[in-house]
This record gives C-alpha cells, sequence and structure tokens, in this order.
C-alpha cells in the first residue's frame, strides 16, 4: 500500500554540513498490516512518520500510495489525502481545547472535499457508544481523563474511514494499563476492521502488538522484520 | 454549509473565553465607525434641514435681497444689512405677467405683551401671499388678506408656540389682544405647527405674522428687507429674471440688490456640504486605521497562539486556504463586532440629539459602516492569516 523508495530527508545545518535525517530508505508497508516503527530517540523514525503521514516532504525519492507517486502532488492535494487516507494518533493527543469531544471527532468532516456517504454525525455517536465515552459528547478534553483522551483522538482518526492510522508514541502519556488498553485498541481496529495501522515507539513492550518491526537507527532502516 | 458555522462557532468560542481581548480589540473599530456615522448623520442631517428649508419654500420661487451674493453661495455681509426696497419695487414687479404672487417682507422684533405675559417675538410682516409663497397653513382663525392689508388692520398671525406662550393654549388665543410698543393688535388666527428648527432657520412657529402696511408703524421708511417671488409654472425662469432686473435696475445699480434662485444656492450648499462631509469622514477614518492596526497586531498574536492548533487541523486535512479563511473569519468578526458595537452607539448618540439637531443615520452610512469594518477585518487579517496559513504541518505541529 504505501512505499518509500530512495528517500531523503536533508536539513542544513550550516553551509558546509548536511544532516540527514532519512538516509536512502526504503520500505514496504503493506495493505492490513500492523507494524512498528521503533528505534532511539533522534533515529529518524519520527521524520519516516511524517513522511508516511504526508506531513512533510522528502528531499529526494518517492513516496508511492498504491502505487501512485505522491511526492509530486501540490499541497491541496497532500491535504485532501491526508484527510481521506490517514488517520493520526498522537502522543499528546492533540484535541483542540475548545471543542467538545464530538466536536473534535467531527473536525475531519470539515474539510472533506469529497460528498461523505454515511452520516458522520451519526457515526461519530456509534462510535462514541462503542468505544465507552457515552455520556462524554459534550465535554471538553480537559474535562476527561488521558485515556479517555486519546480514545477521542483515536475516533478523530477514524471518523474519515482511513485506510492507514498513523500513531506516534500514542501511549507515551498513558500508564502502562490504559497504554495497553489503547494498544488493543488499535489491534482491533488492524483485525477486525481491517485497517492498516503503524505505530511509532521506542517501547519494545507497546512495538511487541505489531506483526512487523522496522527499525531506524540513525536515519537509515536498519532492519525489518 | 456546517463547515462555516463550524469556524463561526469556533471563534465565538475563543471571543467568550478573552471577553476583555476581544473586546479591545473591537475598541478602535468601535471609536472609529462611531465617529464616522455619527459625523456623516450631523453632516447629512445639516444639509437635509437645509434642503427641506428651500424644499419649503417651493419651486418657482426667487428672491430679492439687498447687497451682492457672491458666486458659489457663500454671503457677503452686505446682504444682512437692512432693508432698502419699497412700495415702488413692489409695484412694479407686480406688474411683470409671469409673477404670480409676490410677498414683500420687513421685519419687527420687540416685546409683545398679552394679559397674562411679555414675549421678544420677531413679527414678519408681508402681503396676503406671503402665505401662498410659504405654504403655511392656519389652524385656527385665518391668515391676513388683501382687505386687512388694504385697510392697515391691527391684525397678526401667531405660530404655535409663541401663541402657547402667550396665551397658554393656541386654541384660545384667536380673538385675543396683544400689544407692541404700545400699539394693540389682534389675534386673528394661529399657524399650523411647521415642526423642525431651532437653529436659526426659518421656525415658524415662533413668529408673528401681520400685513406690511400695518408694519409701517414701526418703520416710517416704509423700507422691505426682500422680496419672495413665485412665477408661473410655464414661465422660463431666465426671462422671469431678466424681466426683474430690468425693473430693479431702473433704481439700483447691479450691486445694490442680489437676484436669488434658491436651486442655485442648493447646489451651492450642497457641494459645501460634500466637501465638509468628506473632511469629517476623512478624519475619522484616521481612528479605523488605527483600529485596523490593532486587529492586525493582536491577529499575529493569535496566529502564535494557535500555532499548534493549526499543526492539528493541518494533520485533519485542512488546506492552506481553509487555515487562511478561519483566520480571516475571525479578524472580521472582531471587526464587524466593533463596527456593529459603533453602529449602534451611533445610533443611540444620533437619537440623543435629533431633539436639538436634525441629524439622521441613513441607510447608506449603515452598509458603508458594515462594509468597510469588515473590510478592515480582511485588509488587516490577511498578513496574520497568510503567516497561519504557511505555517508547514510538521512544524506547526511540533510547536509547543
Amino acid at each position: 500500500m504505501i512505499k518509500l523508495v530512495n528517500v531523503n530527508k536533508v536539513y542544513k545545518v550550516d553551509e558546509e554540513t548536511d544532516f540527514y535525517a532519512l538516509k536512502n530508505a526504503n520500505l514496504e508497508i503493506k495493505d492490513r498490516e500492523f507494524v512498528a516503527i521503533v528505534g532511539p530517540s533522534g533515529s529518524g523514525k519520527s521524520t519516516l512518520m511524517h513522511i508516511i503521514g504526508l506531513l512533510d516532504k522528502p528531499t529526494s525519492g518517492e513516496l508511492l500510495i498504491d502505487g501512485k507517486n505522491v511526492s509530486k502532488l501540490n499541497d491541496d492535494a497532500i491535504s485532501s489525502l491526508r484527510n481521506e487516507f490517514v488517520g493520526f494518533v498522537f502522543q499528546q493527543f492533540n484535541l483542540i481545547p475548545k471543542l467538545t469531544v464530538l466536536e473534535n471527532i467531527l473536525l475531519p468532516v470539515m474539510y472533506a472535499r469529497r460528498p461523505i456517504k454515511y452520516d458522520p454525525e451519526k457515526k461519530a455517536l456509534a462510535l462514541i457508544q462503542k468505544f465507552g465515552l457515552s455520556g462524554k459528547e459534550s465535554s471538553y478534553p480537559n474535562k476527561i481523563s488521558g485515556g479517555q483522551q486519546q480514545r477521542v483522538a483515536i475516533l478523530r482518526a477514524l471518523i474519515m474511514e482511513p485506510r492507514l492510522i498513523l500513531a506516534d508514541e500514542p501511549t507515551g502519556n498513558l500508564d502502562s494499563r490504559t497504554g495497553e488498553g489503547i494498544m488493543n485498541l488499535l489491534k482491533n481496529l488492524n483485525q477486525d476492521e481491517k485497517i492498516t495501522v503503524a505505530v511509532v515507539t521506542h517501547e519494545a513492550e507497546i512495538a511487541a502488538f505489531a506483526g512487523r518491526k522496522i527499525k531506524v537507527m540513525d536515519g537509515k532502516i536498519v532492519k525489518t522484520k | 454549509m456546517s463547515g462555516i458555522f463550524f469556524v463561526l462557532r469556533s471563534s465565538f468560542a475563543d471571543f467568550k473565553r478573552s471577553k476583555m481581548k476581544t473586546f479591545l480589540t473591537s475598541l478602535g473599530i468601535l471609536i472609529g465607525v462611531f465617529a464616522v456615522v455619527t459625523l456623516t448623520a450631523l453632516g447629512l442631517g445639516l444639509k437635509k434641514y437645509i434642503s427641506d428649508q428651500f424644499e419649503a419654500l417651493g419651486r418657482n420661487t426667487l428672491f430679492i435681497i439687498p447687497g451682492q451674493v457672491l458666486q458659489g453661495g457663500s454671503f457677503s455681509a452686505s446682504s444682512f444689512l437692512g432693508g432698502n426696497f419699497d412700495i415702488k419695487d413692489l409695484t412694479g414687479l407686480s406688474r411683470i405677467r409671469d409673477i404670480k404672487s409676490i410677498a414683500p417682507i420687513s421685519t419687527k422684533s420687540g416685546d409683545v405683551k398679552s394679559h397674562k405675559k411679555t414675549e421678544y417675538v420677531t413679527i414678519f410682516f408681508s402681503s396676503a401671499d406671503f402665505k401662498d409663497i410659504t405654504g403655511l397653513n392656519v389652524s385656527k382663525g385665518r391668515f391676513f388678506n388683501k382687505s386687512d392689508v388694504g385697510k392697515k388692520a391691527k391684525v397678526l398671525v401667531a405660530g404655535k408656540t409663541i401663541a402657547e406662550k402667550l396665551f397658554g393654549t393656541p386654541d384660545q388665543a384667536v380673538g385675543q389682544r396683544v400689544s407692541i410698543d404700545n400699539i394693540n393688535f389682534e389675534i386673528i388666527g394661529i399657524l399650523k405647527s411647521t415642526g423642525g428648527g431651532g437653529f436659526g432657520g426659518s421656525d415658524y412657529d415662533a413668529y408673528m405674522f401681520g400685513p406690511y402696511t400695518t408694519g409701517y408703524v414701526f418703520d416710517p421708511g416704509k423700507k422691505f428687507i426682500r422680496f419672495a417671488i413665485k412665477y408661473n409654472e410655464n414661465a422660463n425662469v431666465n426671462v422671469v429674471k431678466e424681466e426683474i432686473n430690468k425693473v430693479m435696475l431702473r433704481r439700483y445699480k447691479s450691486d445694490d440688490y442680489s437676484l436669488i434662485e434658491p436651486s442655485q444656492l442648493m447646489s451651492a450648499i450642497n457641494s459645501i456640504f460634500a466637501v465638509i462631509n468628506i473632511v469629517l469622514v476623512a478624519l475619522a477614518s484616521i481612528s479605523l486605521l488605527v483600529g485596523g492596526i490593532g486587529i492586525m497586531n493582536i491577529m499575529y498574536v493569535t496566529v502564535s497562539d494557535k500555532t499548534k492548533e493549526v499543526g492539528i487541523r493541518r494533520a485533519l486535512g485542512a488546506r492552506k486556504n481553509d487555515i487562511l479563511i478561519q483566520f480571516l473569519i475571525e479578524s472580521v468578526i472582531l471587526s464587524v463586532i466593533g463596527g456593529v458595537l459603533g453602529l449602534v452607539l451611533a445610533y443611540l448618540g444620533v437619537l440623543a440629539v435629533q431633539s436639538v439637531f436634525p441629524a439622521y443615520v441613513d441607510v447608506g452610512s449603515v452598509i458603508l459602516a458594515l462594509g468597510v469594518s469588515s473590510g478592515i477585518g480582511i485588509l488587516f487579517g490577511v498578513f496574520p492569516a497568510k503567516k497561519a496559513s504557511d505555517l508547514t504541518p510538521v512544524e506547526a505541529i511540533r510547536y509547543e
């Protein structure tokens, strides 16, 4: 589904020195896979995730989605692709504080450019019910627990029915039991809803939920198994 | 579309959380719009008042006044100096075929005594045609007629206000007597209120009126200060003016009198007011400009405050334009809040002064105020909004 071909991400440190956040990265994530992107901090795993998630552009190399090169798409097209194709889950939850739970979940719908075949609000309410957030629809993010906030973030990622969920250290701000709950949730989504999931983490226990680990070190993909 | 509603709702949520900031930001626009609308209202009101005065004189009207009225509508001092026309001019002018009615005017100001009270009043002495030319109506009793003029009858018609002052109620005034300089007059009629006035214009309600022949008792020289003339509707104004000049030039130099056509004066007055209004609005616009800069300043701060939010929205699929519009809407709302409050204040202010000054808020200035304030919102919001939309998603979302 997603393929990186010879991807480099280079930052200029000064006139002479280049810093390679990603160097010659080749990678493929298949449809319905559950992968963990692992590596120490500063290894380039976040950069890798940003490029896969279309938040950042490679300096060189190609990013293929379903065999189509998306590296050359303009900003508007990339934005719409992010909207429809990817759902993000962040370590900091990144909910918008002034919006209610329901409004946060529905936020991506606002930026949809194509007609949505289902009623998003109905879907959101059904998801809220299913994921044990009933009664919190009108609550603001600061009034619910961290685990609940992360679940709201996952529902926000799900509302557009994406094919890929990218989770960047999704358990980093949660205690281990709540974190485990979140990981089980992601695993279920992968197995039951057939959604491709990629989790960025530096914790082995978290990576253990994935079917495959992609190890990043010093900007290079050193091992994928 | 629910998207716009969503943006509006979230903007208002921000405003609600920081009411003071919102108010202070809008304050500049508030003051600007208030100033522009109020000043325009005063200018327009003054202009309308003066046009109405001329309008009340009716069409096909000409005036002859002493002295020279300069081109462009400003008056030279001599035009206000005393009268020097007399009955010979009246006779001469009356012979002009196209003149329908003519009213010679002289005035007397002095104490008028009723059995109850004494009031200082200005009395206009004129012919029976005065009623026709000015369009005055009598609410009780009658206006003086030709026979009163012929008999030098000691009769007066009183405006509504002065009748009230002298006799309590205007209805009781008819038939009563007053004395001026120990000469007795009978009140034969009360005028319908003409309203308005209050600052120097012809507020007929405060005046009294009598036959010009009667007025001679106060002026041994038997002079008139001006003539008001109404000519036939189908007559050519230039021909009428020529005829009048012929009559007048037999006795006077062309510098000694002026023949005024109200429509000409009106256009002079209109152009003066146009200039005054432009200057007033330009001055008031400075505060709009300052208000706009205030909004720009706050919007830059808001963009920094919301960098993270921009990043989140971009990650969820917002395009650059979505972000741009979000911030533009916010600055326009800020600006329009100020605009609407300024408009409301200006409207209340105008209502408050309306009893003493003929100000009015017209639809044009309302549209202008709202248009200008949303325009300012866009103009001064576009740079901060552009800054927000140009943030790269990765940097924005990492921002703490």
